[in-house]
């Protein structure tokens, strides 16, 4: 057993490689050369997580992933536990349908990142996906349970048609960001439009934001200024063309609770 | 053994097991947060009258709360497993629930009972709550006309000790006052101990039961009522004309042994005459604490 296990990228792929095998947990109980032998595919054809990563360390749920990944797909998908550090950009469906665990992007993710298989109804069920970067479209699509943070912009579509969940935007969300949500929160530290069916309800400090940003601040995932951490929001609560217990917050300032701490 | 001046008693202290839960209460300031804390624990004395005994641990600075906002931190006991939630959802339904800008979190994380407080007092909410999972752990979101009350899914429960305590023997009312007072003042904010009585003062030492009237289960400690030292068998010496009780409850054994310490060389000042400690001759509780052991 060792302290982590290892991948860097070595053999570029010349097509699109779907490396879905790799995640944390599964990672725990296999060795060096069982790690290598997992079955990947490259351009629609099989082959193997060693024909194009040099793998060290074995038998570990802490899992680092080096290299320029922009080309190469799945990466975390199904992930149920441990730790996935991804040193760099990804490609699509980065923590596609994940479990649990945590898997932090250094780097920006392609499209569907913790979304839902095509023709899936749920997409993340638990676990957290954090993106040090920008998101490619449809990023926590689907969600039934969990956190995917994009600290820089999001594609379209982000935390479309939700179940539950929550998807924090950095940056600007591009359209179409809650469509169809169910429940779930989605929130905008940036520009965000809601969509026509959401309906603004007010302007307040919602105190779950403030200790999920803390939490994400504390633990190193997440650079927050105190003024994002006391802010007020506005609140939209949509889709109201589906059940409509969903929310987009929107962040439009510094709360009035900012500073009070030393209040007596 | 005496303490400047003051007849250090060779007795003990006799306290029971019982269950207990650290709440922390935040507010948008720390006056708030008080407010909440100070509803939730009164009427919270003794398990005798309130089934519960509550107090304020200590105030918490922003940097020590899970929100980042000032709290106040609040130890709250019952004899039993069973009575504990129903304290907890009744007392923080009607008093934190109601507080302007406060939340309720736990403060026994690591816990393994679990209690399922704000899983109650989350149907406040009418069916528009809401749950959030941060860091693992669940919180809910209760809309009130303020905005949202954030409530922690379930609270830890560890077994606690109840009943600590030591008598201020004084030549006289005031200088027992004094004495109590201070070992107050040396005993708040100590981790992991309230006071649970007003002010952490109590005048009404009782006995189990009653010589008189069988439906009490609990009356006057008639053998350190100065009043009554012509008519009853008396455990007060010469001169003590007034006394006091500091009642301790606390998270371990440890926590009260170190609060007693402190408390008793406090109250040991001018115009006190001894320290004693009330117990039933170690029949009943299993936490003895010996006054002299602690003082050494």
């Amino acid at each position: 057993m060792s302290d982590a296990v290892t991948l860097v990228l070595t053999t570029r792929p010349v097509h699109p490689l779907v490396a879905d095998c790799v995640a944390a947990d599964r990672f725990a109980r296999l060795g060096t050369g069982e790690i290598a032998a997992l079955p990947v595919v490259h351009g629609g054809r099989p082959a193997s997580l060693g024909d194009f990563f040099r793998i060290t360390g074995e038998h570990s749920s802490s899992v680092r992933v080096e290299g320029d990944l922009t080309d190469i797909e799945g990466i975390g998908a199904g992930m149920a536990g441990g730790e996935l550090l991804i040193d760099g950009g990804v490609g699509r469906d980065v923590g596609l349908a994940m479990v649990g665990g945590r898997i932090d992007v250094r780097g920006d993710a392609g499209p569907n990142a913790g979304g839902a298989a095509p023709g899936a109804a749920r997409g993340m069920t638990g676990g957290e996906l954090v993106i040090r970067g920008s998101a490619g479209a449809d990023a926590g699509a689907r969600m039934r349970r969990g956190l995917v943070v994009v600290t820089a912009d999001a594609g379209p579509g982000a935390g479309k048609a939700m179940i539950a969940g929550t998807v924090v935007v950095g940056g600007r969300a591009a359209p179409g960001a809650g469509r169809f949500l169910k429940r779930g929160t989605i929130v905008a530290l940036g520009p965000l439009d809601p969509p026509l069916t959401f309906r603004y309800a007010c302007t307040y400090e919602p105190p779950h934001v403030a200790l999920l940003l803390r939490y994400l601040r504390t633990t190193g995932q997440m650079d927050l200024t105190d003024r994002q951490l006391t802010g007020r929001y506005e609140r939209y609560s949509g889709d109201l063309a589906e059940l409509g217990k969903g929310e987009i917050l929107r962040w439009v300032g510094e709360g009035a609770g900012a500073g009070a701490g030393a209040g007596a | 053994m005496n303490i400047n001046g003051v007849a250090i008693e060779d007795t003990f202290a006799e306290a029971f097991t019982m269950r207990v839960a650290r709440l922390v209460i935040t507010g948008r300031t720390a006056r708030w947060a008080r407010e909440a804390a100070i509803k939730l624990t009164g009427f919270a004395t003794s398990v005798i009258g309130c089934k519960c005994e509550a107090g304020i641990e200590r105030e918490l600075a922003s940097g020590e709360t899970p929100d980042g906002r000032p709290g106040v931190s609040v130890l709250f006991f019952t004899m039993d497993k069973q009575s504990l939630p129903e304290q907890l959802v009744g007392r923080i339904g009607q008093t934190v629930l109601t507080c302007p800008t406060t939340a309720c979190f736990d403060g026994l994380r690591d816990a393994p009972d679990r209690l399922p407080v704000g899983r109650a007092l989350r149907v406040f909410g009418d069916g528009f709550q809401a749950s959030k999972l941060v860091g693992g752990r669940r919180y809910w979101r209760v809309p009130v006309m303020e905005g949202e009350f954030l409530v922690e899914e379930t609270f830890g429960m560890m077994k606690g000790v109840g009943g600590g305590n030591f008598l201020i023997l004084a030549d006289d009312a005031e200088a027992a006052l004094a004495a109590a007072e201070a070992a107050v003042v040396a005993i708040t904010g100590r981790s992991g101990v309230i006071l649970p009585f007003p002010g952490g003062v109590v005048r009404s030492g009782s006995k189990v039961g009653s010589k008189r009237y069988k439906h009490m289960i609990a009356t006057t400690n008639d053998a350190f009522d100065p009043t009554l030292r012509a008519v009853t068998p008396s455990a007060l010496p010469e001169g003590v004309n007034s006394v006091l009780e500091i009642v301790l409850d606390g998270t371990d054994a440890a926590a009260i042994e170190g609060a007693m310490r402190v408390g008793i060389l406090a109250a040991c000042r001018p115009g006190v005459r001894a320290i004693s400690a009330g117990n039933f001759g170690g029949k009943l509780g299993p936490h003895h604490f010996y006054l002299r052991r602690i003082v050494e």
